[in-house]
């Protein structure tokens, strides 16, 4: 089990922001569908360190993304 | 950029490896992609061993991102944390001995001007403050003192990070550190002032706080060194590890480092200025057309 980091992508698509997406610093990572406009994690990347839900939550108010616990048997689909 | 022999020919893209393939079709081979665009291309870097948090993974993402000829660019490292990533990068890498990179970087510029004198290749050395500012010292100051016309970007961790916390000349006065637990004794260097007066044409001081920013700062390096001489970037890359930043903090602390100490300053020469405006003109000529 470990920590990753989960958008809520109906949450987020309601701002137009990308702005977590520029901040995180493992590449191919957190990125952006611009078909449903919402950010999204590739969660065999993240490596939980939370600088995204701090632009997120603590800088720009919006709270779209939250940590969760995952098992490697739940982020092998992604 | 756009250069032909990246693109695959067709009919062979099945047995293509699958990152390049996706590095053209996804990624910036072959095309000019803008660094606000991050998270919907295809990145240099597939994935790398760094902490988790570490902003000098962050700066190296967006090195790769800002690249303005990635398919003609040596990216020259050494011993230290940043080379666990470009090691990972799809454009050439050189591992130069600990101390090395500057000297390496200068033959390594000049065989290349040699060997394709109708084309550019840009060298790069990003390394540590410990890698260019201590132990390459002399090799780095020299660098500059010959003009050597390649890009150096310094990753100021404030620390020897990769070897678990020694104090390097870049460290805080005061500041104890894991292996250093009687403080530092001397004042942190002023590198970029020492660079100035070594010879670079352009030197810009950076914190990491703002991509679009650090992305036009290193094109504007590695173009000045294409055409005039040695360029010097020196950016703030916190260590998260020795400095017990906790992660979520960790773009708060690069921050107030910016408010602190690290505010963004650029300097170039008159002659670098005048390329640069010219420059400018011309892409909002292209833009308008
Ligand atoms: C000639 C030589 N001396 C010492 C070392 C051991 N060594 C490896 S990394 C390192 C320090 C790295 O510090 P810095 O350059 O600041 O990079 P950081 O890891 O902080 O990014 C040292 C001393 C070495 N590899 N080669
Ligand atoms: S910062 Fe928040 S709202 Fe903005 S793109 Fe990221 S998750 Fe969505
Ligand atoms: S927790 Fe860190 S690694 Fe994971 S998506 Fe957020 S910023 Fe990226
Ligand atoms: S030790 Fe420090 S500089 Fe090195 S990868 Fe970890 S956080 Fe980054
Ligand atoms: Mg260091």
């Amino acid at each position: 089990m470990y920590f990753v980091a989960d958008v809520k992508e109906n949450e987020c698509a309601k701002y137009n922001c990308k702005q977590c997406v520029l901040f995180c610093p493992e590449p191919n990572c957190l990125n952006f569908k611009s078909g449903t406009n919402s950010a999204w994690v590739w969660y065999d990347r993240c490596k939980g360190c939370e600088i995204c839900v701090y632009v997120c939550s603590d800088l720009l108010k919006r709270h779209c993304i939250e940590m969760v616990m995952v098992t490697p048997k739940a982020t092998a689909k992604s | 950029m756009g250069l032909e022999y990246v693109r695959i020919s067709p009919g062979f893209e099945k047995y293509m490896p699958r990152d390049y393939v996706d590095l053209v079709k996804y990624g910036p081979f072959g095309k000019q992609l803008d660094v606000m665009q991050m998270g919907q291309f295809k990145e240099l870097v597939e994935e790398h061993p760094m902490c988790a948090g570490c902003y000098m993974a962050y700066f190296i993402r967006v090195f790769y991102a800002a690249l303005p000829n990635p398919e003609d660019t040596i990216v020259l490292g050494t011993a230290g944390c940043a080379r666990l990533a470009l090691s990972q990068a799809a454009v050439p890498f050189v591992y130069g001995n600990y101390g090395d990179t500057n000297a390496v970087a200068s033959g390594l510029k000049r065989a290349l001007s040699i060997r394709f004198p109708d084309k550019v290749k840009d060298v790069v050395v990003i390394a540590g403050d410990g890698g260019l500012i201590d132990i390459g010292f002399g090799m780095t100051m020299h660098s500059w003192f010959r003009r050597e016309k390649f890009t150096t970007i310094m990753v100021d961790n404030e620390v020897y990070g990769n070897t678990g916390g020694q104090e390097s000349g870049m460290s805080p006065k005061g500041l104890q550190l894991k292996m250093a637990p009687l403080g530092k004794k001397f004042d942190k260097i002023n590198a970029v002032e020492l660079a100035k007066t070594a010879g670079c044409v352009y030197v810009a001081r950076i914190s990491p706080t703002n991509p679009k920013r650090i992305a036009k700062t290193i094109r504007r390096a590695i173009l000045a060194a294409r055409h005039f001489g040695p360029t010097f970037i020196h950016a703030y890359t916190s260590c998260n590890i020795e400095y017990s930043i906790p992660t979520r903090e960790v773009l708060a602390d690069a921050r107030k480092r910016e408010k602190q100490d690290f505010k963004f300053y650029e300097w170039m020469t008159d002659e670098v200025k005048e390329f640069f405006e010219e420059l400018e003109r011309k892409e909002k000529q292209e833009v308008k057309k």
